[in-house]
């Protein structure tokens, strides 16, 4: 349930994103937080379908048919070795959901800004294909990776607060 | 054949997978603004109805910077009025019989409010909140206070999806203000204030902080709607043309309020056309039959 709430309202969270651009370069993709914190030990189909459809939700609503939802597709399949890179007990986790609280800062930020360059990177070369500004194109991943990490970052303690209070 | 199955069971993730990568690698292939379904773009209903409601509140920031360029526009529109008067005055003076005409009778407009606009993707788009139901159709021009804004692209009963003048599809034909030479206007991706107006002949002669306006060679736009203002020679990809940086007069980052050009002189052309095809055709039956 939670996870379907978190997917509404991180499209609608990403609709206003696209409408910011700081300092002409960085493009706030916080979207990609629910795949992030998919449980880790649900199967891989449900999780990539829920990418697939969070991706394609975002296309529409953005004017960019496919790119979105390409790259979270391949986003969903890179997610688990990402996350044994830097987890290897998986077992070890309280809550199969990794955020900080079950990962701790330092393997979640690992984890997390991999997987926010991987899907900035995919993102801004598929865009520029055919273009010829590579020096912006990289400026663009950089700037929009650092600010979506930081997004991120803010967004996970609040959904984690949020459920503290509640139980 | 128990087996073949076993192995998609087993395996079924990368099924899944090939078939989610094909279905976005045919939607991104596919990627021509022209032929787009109405569902797959921002002009669909439950996207304008969020655009609405979310434009409502992010109108408000830009307020006060539309207010200050009205204010300068309305100066200046006074200032030509005055002007224009004196002028008219003189020459029914001089021919009291003649009535001025005009391109721009032709055109009325629809004014609409964008209600989603990008200016950060590789292709933009605009939505506004006028459809079908207000006359908006399909190639219309768009307009705002300060210059061109794009063409209509795909029309919902009550939005519709402008590509933007910052597309690299959208090719505009303009001319220089004050001489007969033409070029077409391109956005070459990258800063949103800036494009690149190609195909000028070589021995054009130019000053910076020259005015573009539109050529009128298409009936989208009228004659002499500004575009922008030359910059400064940019990069060349042919030896043969000269191209040329413009700055935009139109800022995109605060679009508004648009006018759509409601061109009442695309049936006539579109029927003169017809009937041209009609009567060449005629005339080449009427030639077989002579030759029989």
């Amino acid at each position: 349930m939670q996870i379907i709430i978190l997917f509404f309202v991180l499209v609608l969270a990403q609709i206003v994103c696209y409408k910011i651009m700081l300092f002409g370069l960085a493009v706030p993709i916080v979207f990609i937080y629910l795949i992030l914190r998919l449980p880790i030990n649900w199967h891989l189909n449900v999780a990539l379908t829920i990418a697939f459809l969070m991706g394609l939700a975002v296309d529409i609503t953005c004017n960019t048919p496919g790119l979105n939802a390409l790259c979270c597709t391949l986003l969903a399949v890179f997610r688990y070795p990402i996350f044994s890179l830097y987890v290897s007990r998986e077992d070890d986790m309280n809550v199969p959901t990794p955020s900080v609280e079950s990962l701790g800062l330092g393997s979640y930020f690992r984890y997390m800004s991999t997987m926010v360059v991987i899907y900035a990177t995919m993102l801004f070369f598929l865009q520029s294909i055919g273009m010829h500004n590579l020096p912006v194109t990289l400026a663009r991943i950089g700037a929009s990776s650092v600010l979506s990490i930081a997004l991120i970052l803010g967004l996970d303690s609040l959904v984690s607060t949020r459920r503290e209070k509640r139980l | 054949m128990k087996n073949l199955f076993d192995f998609f069971i087993r395996h079924s993730a990368w099924v899944v997978a090939t078939i989610y990568v094909v279905l976005s690698l045919l939607m991104l292939i596919k990627d021509n603004p022209y032929q787009q379904s109405i569902y797959l773009t921002s002009a669909n209903a439950v996207s304008s109805t969020v655009y609405g409601g979310i434009s409502l509140v992010t109108d408000y920031f830009h307020l006060k910077g539309i207010n200050d360029e009205l204010q300068q526009r309305n100066a200046l529109l006074e200032m030509q009025l005055v002007d224009l008067r004196a002028q008219l005055a003189d020459a029914k003076m001089q021919l009291p019989d003649t009535t001025l005409n005009s391109n721009l009778q032709h055109f009325d407009f629809v004014v609409a409010h964008v209600i989603s606009n990008s200016i950060a993707q590789t292709n933009n788009y605009i939505t506004i909140n006028r459809g079908a139901a207000d006359g908006i159709k399909a190639e219309m021009g768009v307009v705002d206070h300060t210059g061109v804004v794009g063409i209509v692209n795909v029309v919902g009963k009550h939005s519709a999806r402008i590509i933007s003048l910052l597309n690299p599809y959208m090719k505009l034909s303009c001319k220089l203000k004050n001489s007969e030479y033409f070029g077409s206007m391109v956005w070459d991706t990258g800063d949103p204030r800036y494009a690149t107006l190609e195909e000028l002949p070589k021995h054009l002669h130019y000053a910076v902080g020259d005015t573009v306006v539109t050529s009128g060679y298409s009936t989208v736009f009228p004659e002499g709607i500004i575009v922008g203002t030359i910059e400064g020679r940019a990069r060349n990809l042919s030896d043969s043309f000269v191209s040329l940086k413009v700055k935009l007069s139109t800022n995109f980052s605060q679009l508004s309020t648009v006018r759509v050009i409601t061109n009442d002189m695309s049936e006539e052309l579109h029927l003169l056309q017809e009937s041209d095809a009609q009567g060449q055709g005629g005339s080449a039956n009427r030639k077989e039959e002579g030759a029989k």
